[in-house]
Order: C-alpha cells, then structure tokens, then sequence
C-alpha cells in the first residue's frame, strides 16, 4: 500500500466509512419508496416534504462522504455551499408565478404602469378555468 | 495531466507536482476546486429543469400524478441500486487509487463501467416501452385516456417531456462518464505516470460519477414516485 510516495500527505479515508455510506444510502432508498405510497396525514404536501427531505439527506451523505467533502478543505466546502445557494436561489423565479392569480393589480390597471395591457371588460379569454395563466387583454 | 514536472522545490522529490505549485496539498485543492467549480455550473444546468419541474407540478399535481403511473418503478428502483452500487464502487476505485493499487482500481473501475451500461440498457428498454406507447410529447402524442391514466392529455404532455428532458440529460451524463471513465481505465492498463503517480485524475473522475449519482436521487423521487394527491 506504500507504494504511492508521490501523494502521501493526503488523507486515505477507511473504507468502511464507504461501506457504512452505501448501507444507509440503499435504507433511505427502500424508505423513499415506502413513503411515496404512504397517504401522509397532513395531505400530499407532507408526502412531497418528506421525498425531497430523504433525497437531500441522500445527496448530503453523497456529497459527504463519496465526493468526500467531509475530509476536504475549507475552500472546497465553501465552493460546494456556494453552489447549492445559488441552487436555492433560482427557486425565487417561482414567486412570480405563484403570484400571478393576484394580477393586474387595481393601481397597474388605473394607471397604466404595467407592461402587459389591461384585461379589458368583456374580452374573450380562450384559458381553461384551472389555468393559472394572466389574463391578458385581446385585441390591442 | 500532461507532463509531470521534475521537482526541484516543495515538499521534496515529488514527481506529481507540478511547478506553479507550492505542494501537493496546494496542488490537489486546485483540482478539487476546479472540478467543483464544473459541477456548480452542472448543478445550474440541471437545477433549471427542477425549477421548471416544481412549477409544473405543483400547478397540475393530479394529472402529474396520473401521467406518472404509467412509469416503471421497479426499473426506475433498479437503476437507482445500481447508481448507488457504481458510487460505492468508484468511491472505492479512488480510495484504491490513494493507496497505489493498480489492479484493485482497475477492478472497481470496470465495475463501474459495467453498472452505467447496466443502467443505459434498463432506460433503452424504458424508452423504447414509453415511444412504443406514444408518449413522447408531440403531434403523434397518445390520445388513447388508458396510457395517460385518465390525465388532461396537454398536462401529461408537460410531464413527459420534462421526464424525457431530464433523464435523457441524465442519461446523456451518464454515457459522457462511460466514455471518461473508460478513458481512465485505458491510462491506468497502460500505466500512465498522470494516473499511477498521481490519484487526483481518478478523483475528480469520481467527482463526476457522484455527481451524475445525485442527480438522480432527486429524479427517481420526482418522476417515478409521485405520492397521490389526497
């Protein structure tokens, strides 16, 4: 095994931490799945909740352990952070779309601030009912 | 890793440093940097596809929901093993790799190869079941109600294609990673210094089949086990 003098001041990491790693990541596996057909009391927003959790717990001890994040440097992890926040933040795009059914403010409409025409009285709106789509105004 | 500069400075007779380097520390945190520094741009890459996903989702959760039931999720379970099991597997690669063990690298290595074949040849089985059926999104899209489960035919559109885009992305990965990793397996069958001297190429290797294996965590919840709106 000491035949690598060429890189011996890294750390070599036991194995078993590796073996350890692989059992606890195919249990999370085996737990997703039985989560996903469990009706969680508390409606499926529970259930989401807790895929996207035992997935993020997975992908941590990926990152942890195999990619060996763990054992590497503080510039390493702040990259690796730096990374995932700037993950997160692209779910900020969705504040827009979840706001949508608020629009046209009153003030947008009066005034004529808005980028988008106004909904006008009595124009046709080809949108299913359960669309959540801003309504645009037609013919202008 | 193209030529090995002679030492002359650092932490001693080093054939693996490289001169603009202080040492081998220094040296392997560049690279480990480096590789990250992709994979950040990689998660950017994908994270947008989730971004859409969760949108998409979460306005049409029921016909996301009957659509997806005509996934396999026993195969979508079995490939995930077998990514879980080729992450163990490199992981070990890498740790043989520290320790200067060509053939016990060699050996993890070609089992790795032979789980991402495993894993193309259950999506190719996949794929072709789900364009047999019709259910790539399009003008030829199904419009038998059975094979969409009884979901809005526009909607279940929505998921396919995102189930196509993402995973084939996915599987895209995953051949790129046959193709470097066997790349890798050839430098270490010839001995090459780059690789024998020096375990940071197998490293950041295995940085990228990590990574391909964390992508998928997230898919296999996302597209095959989406729990039922109650």
């Amino acid at each position: 095994m000491a035949n690598t003098p060429l890189s011996h001041s890294h750390h070599v990491v036991p194995a078993r931490y590796y073996h350890i790693n692989l059992l606890v990541l195919a249990l999370l596996m085996g737990l997703t799945i039985a989560a996903a057909y469990w009706s969680a009391p508390g409606g499926v927003v529970v259930n989401n909740i807790i895929a996207v959790g035992i997935a993020s717990i997975k992908a941590y001890l990926v990152i942890l352990i195999f990619m060996g994040v763990k054992w590497a440097s503080p510039l390493t992890k702040v990259w690796v952070l730096a990374g995932f926040f700037g993950f997160s933040l692209m779910f900020i795009v969705l504040c827009d779309y979840m706001t949508r059914q608020f629009e046209p403010a009153n003030g947008w409409v009066k005034n004529g601030q808005s980028a988008y025409p106004p909904v006008r009285p009595g124009s046709v709106q080809n949108v299913p009912d359960n669309v959540n789509f801003r309504p645009r105004g037609s013919g202008n | 890793m193209a030529t090995l500069a002679h030492d002359g400075h650092g932490d001693g007779h080093n054939e693996a440093l490289h001169h603009q380097f202080e040492n081998i520390d220094q040296q392997n945190e560049s690279y480990v940097v480096g590789m990250w520094t992709f994979l950040v741009t990689e998660i950017m890459f994908f994270g947008t596809l989730f971004v859409i996903y969760t949108l998409y989702r979460s306005m049409y959760p029921m016909d996301f929901y009957l659509a997806h039931e005509h996934l396999n999720i026993q195969l979508g379970a079995i490939n995930t093993c077998i990514l879980l099991f080729s992450s163990w597997l490199m992981v070990m690669s890498v740790h043989w790799a520290q320790r200067g063990n060509r053939e016990k690298v060699l050996l993890y290595l070609g089992g790795v190869l032979a789980c991402a074949f495993g894993f193309l040849v259950i999506k190719y089985v996949e794929y072709g079941s789900k364009i047999k059926d019709k259910m790539v999104p399009g003008p030829n899209f199904t419009t038998d109600p059975e094979k969409v489960h009884g979901a809005n035919f526009n909607y279940a559109q929505l998921f396919y294609g995102l189930y196509f885009s993402m995973t084939g992305l996915h599987a895209i990965h995953v051949i790129v990673g046959i193709l470097i990793i066997a790349a890798l397996v050839r430098l270490w069958w010839i001995r090459a210094k780059s690789v024998v001297l020096d375990y940071i190429p197998t490293e950041l290797v295995g940085l990228y089949w990590h990574f391909v294996d964390l992508v998928w965590i997230f898919l296999f919840p996302l597209m095959y086990l989406i729990p039922k709106p109650h």
